[in-house]
């Protein structure tokens, strides 16, 4: 039965049209997938439903009767509930306070905490969500934190459930234990919207696919079941994406990069565990492993980010060690695994973000110590174009970016200063199809051109379809070192899970 | 013989404490609605002062002590909605919004008191609390001495710190409003007006602010001096972050400061005045340098619905 439906819906904003004629409906008890590229219009239409924002023009009803949701609240009450992509918590508070706050139990102005936590307690098992409604959400893991947030809508009574982005922070098996959840939820009823660019994950999950391109609606029908997430991305970005296909390295070269013995403890315990491993130019080294398993450790003692236990490496038979900034002088670039957090400075403008970590060298400061304007302007339209960034210049604030094109700004600072060697984490983490397939591409021709590339990645697509050479890595050791596509995934995902014995036995 | 008069010496310690507790307690109390409400507590200083002032004119031109309290408090409002409408509203740093307060309130003192008395440096002296000594409290041993040497003020004191305990902790509108400090953003999507709440804690901590102003002045001295809060405000916002934005925290913070600061009594007979005078500020400095450790404050300080 159908509960939403959106008529030709038209959203403007200054400059862009956002939404050109859109015509959306959702039915009771489904799973919908709205997928599209960073800009296709999906959170607008969206936020359009869930009334943070209005539409130019359109009609929305919800059960038949015509709706003009003015805030949230008018959509929340209801019941048309949004998780968010960054989440809506206290993390001082405990879980119980979360889920309650704004619509407590209780009488006379007083919480009523024993029915507050006898309701989430009954939520909790109904759903069985497996939280502790007492403990604080800043103990909570990343995915504990959004089973509180679908408790908080769950809380509040929705029927429609949107999701915007809910995989972007998750781990493999925290996406496993959220698709289990949303499952129940359908069974139970509810309806859910997934917003998402993540094709693997429409396929496995939704009942029905709806994809936006450009503000306009492609198709609102597509049966996962019938398609490939090669045909979903074509339709998702209007040609042909090359995503899966090898391009394996023609003329590997001698060993650049040689780390032996790298250790490093934190908090008494070994997170990096006397690794050693070469890179050699011209090759891409890819490392498989579940987060959290040292890789962080791994990249800032590669990147002299962090002080190590112990340590040799050898960059073209160099011996480096120091500070960050020698590291970077040495020639290893390094692309970080946030980049929001590590990789730029979101206030400043691109063209300083292009020169970050490289503002000392002779192109961009003269003797005195005096940055050169003219030649840094130069500089950043120059990379502008070569690396695709769309921006309206270069003078726009990072933070006015879409992650994709985010993500360009410190591809480009990192691969046109022709590194020897460079360390790239997570590449494409929050980017869509068309800026990852873009960062592939250029990552290979870096490689082409005798880079030796460290690729680290939670994403065993990414990992197996980019790297010549392949290590597992679990708690802290390299587990495995193989050849990619000579394992399977399960296999793959024994090694990162630390069922090496397992896999050796059988075979 | 000995023991006497070192017990004498004790109660008279213990009830000094108790009277310098008062304002830092009150102005810490206040404070902690503020920070719960994600709005920082600069401003304390001029809000205290002004309740000084204005608790004085108020007794003053009407002759009654009660209504001159009226005047502290609402004076302390009235001073801290001007960092409220700056920072809530203009979005201008509450830290500059509230030194704002604190300036005004220096410069306009003095001036109203030359304006008002034609007398600089002090007001015209008039009624002051008076203890609270019924002949049962005296007859109590120990406490009773310590306790009749209080005025009306500190049991409203500290019947507001208990209110204002259950009020943050207990009730829905005190849970909204922690939820509001800690992140605005989350308060605005289950549909919380923000911007009420904040200016709710913010009206808070002026009216706590300015009956701790009208506490010194009306509550003991009778007059106002100008500069008379000489930093209790700046101190009552180290002490509320030493009570981790806690009304029972500010008491046990206050009492530790109230009690430094009456020692000043005994050891003037003995060290330079100069010297002993700086115990509160030393104190002060030391809680900053090893007592915040591990605390954190609403982690919504500062921020806005609109970031």
């Amino acid at each position: 039965m159908e509960i939403v439906r959106m008529e030709k819906i038209t959203k403007v904003y200054p400059g862009t049209v956002a939404l050109k004629n859109v015509n959306f409906t959702l039915n009771e008890g489904e799973i919908l997938s709205l997928l599209g590229e960073n800009g296709a219009g999906k959170s607008t239409l969206m936020k359009i439903l869930y009334g943070m924002t209005e539409p130019t023009s359109g009609d929305v009803y919800y059960r038949g009767e015509p709706i003009d949701f003015r805030r949230p609240v008018d959509a929340i009450e209801k019941g048309i509930c949004m998780v968010h992509q960054h989440f809506m918590l206290v993390p001082a508070f405990t879980v119980t306070e979360n889920i309650i706050a704004g619509s407590e139990p209780g009488k006379n102005g007083f919480v009523d905490m024993k029915e507050a936590r006898k309701v989430v307690k009954d939520l909790i098992s109904q759903f069985k969500f497996n939280i502790d409604p007492d403990t604080k959400v800043e103990n909570l893991s990343v995915g504990e934190q959004q089973r509180v947030e679908i408790l908080k809508v769950l809380y509040r009574k929705a029927d429609i459930i949107i999701l915007d982005e809910p995989t972007a922070v998750l781990t493999p098996q925290e996406v496993d234990d959220l698709f289990i959840i949303l499952r129940r939820l359908r069974a139970e009823g509810k309806s859910i919207i997934i917003i998402t660019h993540k094709l693997k994950e429409t396929i496995a999950l939704a009942d029905r696919v709806m994809i936006l391109r450009d503000g306009e609606l492609i198709r609102d029908d597509v049966d996962p079941s019938e398609v490939s997430t090669n045909e979903l991305s074509e339709m998702m970005v209007g040609r042909e994406v090359d995503l899966q296909e090898r391009h394996p390295a023609k003329n590997i070269g001698e060993v650049a990069l040689r780390v032996s013995g790298l250790t490093v403890e934190e908090d008494g315990k070994k997170k990096v565990n006397n690794v050693s491993f070469e890179v050699k130019a011209g090759e891409i080294l890819g490392i498989a492993g579940v987060e959290g398993n040292g890789q962080t450790q791994l990249i800032e003692a590669l990147t002299g980010l962090r002080r190590v236990n112990s340590m040799e490496l050898l960059l073209n038979g160099e011996k480096i060690s120091g500070t960050s900034n020698k590291f970077l002088r040495a020639g290893i670039a390094h692309v970080p695994e946030d980049r929001t957090s590590m990789g730029l400075v979101k206030e400043m403008s691109i063209k300083y973000n292009l020169i970050l970590g490289y503002h000392r060298e002779d192109d961009c400061c003269d003797s005195r110590g005096i940055l050169k304007r003219k030649d840094i302007e130069e500089k950043g339209n120059r990379l502008k174009t070569q690396f695709l960034i769309k921006a309206p210049s270069v003078d726009a604030k990072i933070e006015e970016l879409s992650g994709g094109n985010q993500q360009k700004v410190v591809i480009a600072r990192a691969f046109s200063h022709d590194p020897k060697a460079i360390i790239i984490a997570h590449p494409t983490r929050g980017v869509d199809v068309g800026a990852m397939e873009y960062i592939h591409q250029q990552m290979i021709e870096l490689r082409d051109k005798g880079a030796a590339i460290l690729l680290i990645s939670a994403d065993l697509d990414e990992v197996k379809t980019l790297s010549d050479r392949l290590l597992v890595m679990f708690e802290g050791e390299i587990v495995s070192e193989t050849m990619p596509g000579k394992l399977s995934d399960i296999e793959m995902g024994l090694l990162m899970t630390g069922g090496r014995s397992m896999i050796e036995g059988e075979l | 013989m000995m023991i006497d008069v070192d017990m004498a010496l004790i109660i008279s310690i213990l009830a000094s404490t108790l009277r310098r507790t008062v304002p830092l307690l009150l102005a810490a109390t206040g404070g902690s609605f503020s920070m719960r409400a994600g709005v920082i507590d600069l401003g304390l200083e001029g809000m205290m002062l002004a309740g000084s002032f204005f608790s004085i004119m108020g007794t003053w031109l009407t002759g009654s002590l009660w209504i001159g309290l009226l005047f502290g408090v609402v004076s302390g409002v009235l001073f801290s909605m001007l960092h409220a409408v700056m920072h809530i509203n203009y979005k201008v740093n509450g830290s500059i919004s509230g030194m704002a307060v604190n300036l005004l309130a220096a410069a306009m003192t003095p001036l109203l008191l030359t304006i008002v008395y034609g007398l600089s440096g002090k007001s015209e002296i008039v009624e002051s609390f008076s203890n609270f000594d019924p002949d049962w409290l005296m007859n109590i041993p120990f406490i009773g001495p310590i306790l009749a040497s209080q005025n009306a003020i500190f049991f409203i004191a500290i019947a507001l710190v208990i209110i204002s305990w259950i009020f943050m902790f207990k009730t829905t509108f005190g849970l909204r409003m922690r939820m509001v400090g800690e992140n605005p953003h989350a308060a605005s999507a289950v549909g919380l007006n923000v911007k009420g709440y904040k200016y709710f804690g913010v009206a808070m901590s002026g009216a706590l602010a300015g009956l701790g102003g009208a506490y010194l002045s009306l509550g003991q001295m009778g007059m106002f001096v100008k500069d008379m809060t000489a930093g209790r405000g700046y101190i009552a916002v180290v002490i509320n972050a030493f009570g981790r934005y806690n009304p029972f925290g500010a008491l046990a913070g206050s009492a530790f400061f109230g009690f430094f600061d009456a020692l000043q009594t005994i050891f003037q007979s003995v060290l330079p005045s100069q010297l002993v005078m700086m115990t509160p500020y030393v104190v002060t400095i030391l809680v900053i340098v090893f007592g915040l450790k591990g605390g954190r404050a609403p982690a919504g300080t500062g921020k806005h619905v609109e970031d």
